[in-house]
This record gives structure tokens, sequence and C-alpha cells, in this order.
């Protein structure tokens, strides 16, 4: 599988079929395979975890750095990207998130996964963000 | 690349600024509300879209990524964390929390600096 955009890596000026000034970029993001990643970490990481409420911050940041450094693994070279998780207890609650962002929708994107720990009555959200450089 | 040193307001984030400008956007739509099952996907929406309108109109070379989580008191805990694989001289984050006595709300801003 090509990492990278070496040599595949350059302005369209026409010969690409891309309107100027656009750039290709080989290893587009791909966001089923990143929603891929996310939850198989999520769910390895999840599986048998309890809702400790000590633990639970420990968690979130261990699960965002693996998360980001396994995606960094990909090959995603020309990209930076935000990870965000959360994780919330379940007793009911109403819980609502959206965003909105400000960029190339031609070359960025973002993927997201939830995964629903019903044996111990919660929820993690698994949210990348991915910004060409 | 070499050694890149922002050289102008342009290139810095301004993460106090960014705060007050979420705040503001999160009183006035939030305001006095009570946690209402039919209305926060309006106003989750409309925060993340009047926030990330008024930064924008900083006019600064920034790509923007605004999430909102709003959640209903009920003693429940929430975590949240965030990492970020970027360039830290440039691009920057800044998170909000709101609450009243129905609902939380967390908002997370992330700004990518464009490199012309």
């Amino acid at each position: 599988m090509p990492t990278g955009c070496g040599p595949a890596c350059g302005r369209g000026e026409g010969e690409l079929g891309l309107p100027p000034g656009r750039v290709f970029i080989f290893s587009r993001f791909k966001s089923s395979t990143v929603k891929e990643c996310i939850h198989a970490i999520l769910k390895e990481k999840l599986a048998d975890a309890q809702y400790v409420p000590e633990e639970v911050p420990q968690l979130t940041k261990s699960l965002s750095e693996i998360i980001k450094d396994r995606l960094k693994e990909e090959g995603f070279d020309r990209y930076k990207m935000v990870v965000q998780v959360v994780i919330g207890e379940q007793r009911g609650e109403g819980v609502n998130m959206a965003a909105r962002c400000f960029w190339d929708a031609d070359t960025d994107s973002y993927a997201h996964d939830v995964f629903v720990n019903v044996s111990i009555d919660c929820f993690t959200i698994g949210n990348v963000k991915l910004l060409l450089l | 690349m070499e050694d890149f040193h922002p050289h102008n307001d342009e290139m810095i984030f301004n993460a106090d600024e960014a705060h007050n400008i979420v705040k503001e956007c999160i009183e006035s739509v939030l305001g006095k509300a009570d946690y209402n099952h039919n209305k926060v996907n309006q106003w989750t929406a409309a925060i993340v879209e009047q926030s990330l309108t008024h930064l924008v109109k900083l006019g600064k070379t920034y790509k923007y990524i605004v999430t909102c989580a709003v959640m209903q008191r009920s003693g429940a805990g929430l975590h949240t964390a965030s990492s970020c694989f970027w360039d830290t001289t440039t691009d920057g984050t800044c998170t909000v929390r709101w609450e009243n006595r129905t609902m939380n709300c967390i908002v997370n801003v992330f700004a990518v600096a464009i490199i012309l």
C-alpha cells in the first residue's frame, strides 16, 4: 500500500485533471479506514473495562493518544489530526454532540465511532478530524 | 520544513479571545433555558455555528473545528480528552465549560493554521 505522497504528489496544473492550485494527494484520508481503526481500538480497550471514576480521566487521555499514534502509523503523512474522546456514564440522561468545521472539504475530513458498553452503563465517542497540511 | 516563526498576529491563535467568543455564544443560546430533549439538537447546532461564524470573522488564516456537547445533569460522569498531531507553534485549542441547573455544556475549538 502506498504511503506518503512522495513523487505522486504535485500541483494540479491541468495535467492531472485538477483545477489550478489544487494539490493531488496520493494517500488521501479514507473515512472508512479511520472509522475501522477507531472502532478496533475502542473495542479492544473497553470491552472488559470497568467504570471507575478515578481512572476514567486517565483512560480518556490514553485512548486519544493511542488513536493518534495508530493513525500516524497509517501514513497520512501530509495530514494534521485532532482526536477527541468522550466517555460518559449512562444514567438515563440525554447527551447531544455537534460539530461544525471551517476547512477545505476537498481534502479535509473526519470519522467517528460510538462504543456503548452495556454491562457497565457507559458510552464512548471517538472522534477524529484530519486536515491537510 | 525549516524552523517556522509566525511573523504576524494572523498566525497566532488567541485562546482567550476564542474563549470569550464561545462563552458569549453559549450564553446567548442556552441563557436561562432548562434541558429539553426536543430542543437540544437545535441548541448544539446553534452554538457551534455561531461560534464558528464569529471565529471566521476574526479574519485569520485558520481552519477551525468546533465541537459542542450538551449533557443533562443527572450526577453521571462525563470525561473528554483530545490529542492532536499538529504544529504547536501556530495551531491551538480552547475549551469552554458552561453549566446551569439542568445541563452541562462543553465546547472545544481547534484552530489549525493554513500555511500559504
